[in-house]
């Protein structure tokens, strides 16, 4: 399974070179007024979508830089935001 | 010859109503459907699968039982479970091919074997056998084992659990649905799940692609892929990362290894089938994916660590390597609900990698569940609450998660 990612400074590279960051939940909620269960959804819940999510990434092995890409979690494929934004 | 055997069980039409819907033809759901039909009469269930059973994680695992678990909530349930292997051979007339060999867990470092410790005298306290190893103790059991100093991580010691082993794992998926089928439960192969119906706060129906199915009771019991279609169905959120976890097996051998064999440290388990093959595996590619593809990273990186501790495999040949999904929760503890966001709405699920194991005991305590309406005593520390009320089990040392941090 080949597996690439590109990041923003190096380019496409190896998918082993990065470390996954975790779906894409929007800034972290306030400390303010927070319930336990808002701030059990931001830490723990997640969608676990088959299909395409935006997800973080950081190349921990390459430039260090944290990014976000859109990937499909069945193919297991990094999609192009210009080709996803084409066919909606 | 073929011409002699008969089907396990037969298809029957499927019905637009019946009084429980399972959706997962694996072990868990398969098992739930079993115990209904046995211990509660509830013989008017259907299970919906959408390839066919054991398509899942049910007929993709290792097949290792074990009852050593690390906390007092987790280690009865695993327990019972495995009491139960023996009584369930008999019970479903199904060979099962219980062969309880004994697992050895090795220990890399003094810290390793004082977590050991803890976790040996917690099983002991549940009237479970499990033993603290030296190296040399080790070496007893496993002639095999390299407990010199070459290993990059040399063998400290272990945990030695006698009454684990390995279960024939498409023998239970057989077994319980012709148990389940004899007693009237209909089997619907080829059939996905497409929705769930709620009225007045209540669970009403079960889409599938081949029409609507009312009933009070659904368990969503769709093993890695449930978090998916708990979201998609329902709004429902989980703590649940689904990723990829490879297994591979060597060429046969004569007999040489008779436990199940693993390591923390190496990422690596071992045991010997009883074809003779070397079955091994434990890695995971940590990001979330649904795919059930092998990579030759972890080819490599099995052949790498199993060599290190047992050096006498070294130029054995891979035949086979597989994929299957695990639904990892940070604790490493499942999830057990019900409820909640409808009445009538259960939820069994992230069993990770663990879940074959413990799965016959679960169909119990659901079923029990699914029949009274009333969440077994057992079953209560596994609530999705937990994760609300900062209560995560300790079945892991530290929280698992699979982002960059880990
Ligand atoms: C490689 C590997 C090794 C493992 N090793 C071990 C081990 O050694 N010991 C151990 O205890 N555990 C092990 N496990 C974990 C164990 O196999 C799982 O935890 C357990 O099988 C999950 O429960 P299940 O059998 O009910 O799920 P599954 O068998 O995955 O069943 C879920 C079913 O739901 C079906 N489904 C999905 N979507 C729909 C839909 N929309 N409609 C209808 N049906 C649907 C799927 O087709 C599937 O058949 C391992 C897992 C893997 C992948």
């Amino acid at each position: 399974m080949a597996f690439t990612i590109t990041c923003p400074v190096c380019g496409p590279r190896d998918g082993y070179e990065f470390r996954f960051g975790g779906e894409d939940k929007g800034p972290r909620p306030e400390a303010a007024d927070l319930t336990p269960a808002a701030w059990c959804d931001y830490v723990h819940m997640a969608d676990s979508r088959p299909g395409v999510q935006k997800e973080w990434w950081v190349h921990r092995q390459g430039c260090g830089a944290w990014f976000t890409i859109h990937r499909d979690t069945v193919a297991n494929q990094e999609v192009s935001l210009n080709l996803l934004e084409a066919a909606e | 010859m073929l011409g002699r055997f008969k089907r396990l069980w037969d298809a029957k039409p499927m019905k637009t109503h019946y009084d429980a819907v399972i959706i997962g033809g694996g072990l868990h759901g398969l098992a739930t459907a079993y115990f209904l039909a046995r211990n509660h009469g509830l013989t008017d269930v259907a299970v919906i699968e959408k390839r066919y059973i054991g398509f899942g994680a049910a007929g993709r695992n290792t097949a290792i039982v074990r009852a050593n678990q690390r906390t007092q909530e987790n280690l009865p349930l695993y327990k019972e479970a495995l009491d139960l292997w023996p009584v369930l051979t008999r019970e479903l007339d199904f060979n099962l091919m219980f062969y309880n060999c004994g697992n050895l867990n090795l220990a890399h470092s003094e810290a390793a074997l004082k977590a050991m410790r803890l976790q040996v005298a917690s099983a002991q306290f549940q009237g479970i056998d499990s033993r603290l190893l030296d190296a040399k103790e080790c070496r007893e059991l496993v002639p095999a084992l390299d407990i010199s100093d070459r290993p990059r991580y040399p063998i400290f010691g272990g945990m030695f659990h006698p009454p684990g082993g390995i279960v024939r794992h498409d023998a239970v998926v057989w077994g319980l649905a012709r148990g389940a089928a004899k007693r009237g439960v209909h089997i619907h192969q080829g059939t996905s799940a497409t929705g769930i119906g709620v009225e007045g706060g209540k669970a009403a129906w079960v889409d599938t692609d081949r029409g609507r199915i009312r009933t009070p009771r659904v368990l969503n019991a769709a093993g890695a892929y449930s978090a998916g279609l708990a979201n998609r169905f329902l709004g429902q959120r989980l703590p649940i990362s689904v990723l990829t976890i490879q297994a591979m097996v060597t060429q046969p051998l004569k007999p040489l290894l008779h436990h199940v064999v693993s390591s923390g440290a190496y990422h690596c388990y071992a045991n010997q089938t009883l074809k003779g093959e070397i079955a091994t595996g434990a890695h995971m590619d940590p990001w979330p994916n649904y795919t059930t593809q092998t990579t030759a990273h972890y080819i490599k990186h099995q052949a790498e660590a199993v060599t290190e501790f047992l050096p006498c495999l070294k130029g054995l040949k891979f035949m086979r390597t597989w994929g299957g999904l695990a639904d990892m929760t940070p604790d490493m503890a499942p999830i057990m609900d019900g409820h909640s966001p409808a009445e009538g709405y259960y939820l069994d699920c992230g069993w990770g990698y663990f879940g074959f194991k413990s799965s016959t005991v679960t169909g119990k305590y659901m079923a029990q569940y699914m029949a009274t309406g009333e969440c077994p005593e057992i079953l209560k520390p596994f609530a999705l609450k937990r994760f609300e009320e900062h209560r995560l089990m300790g079945e892991t040392a530290a929280l698992v998660d699979y982002t960059a941090n880990n």
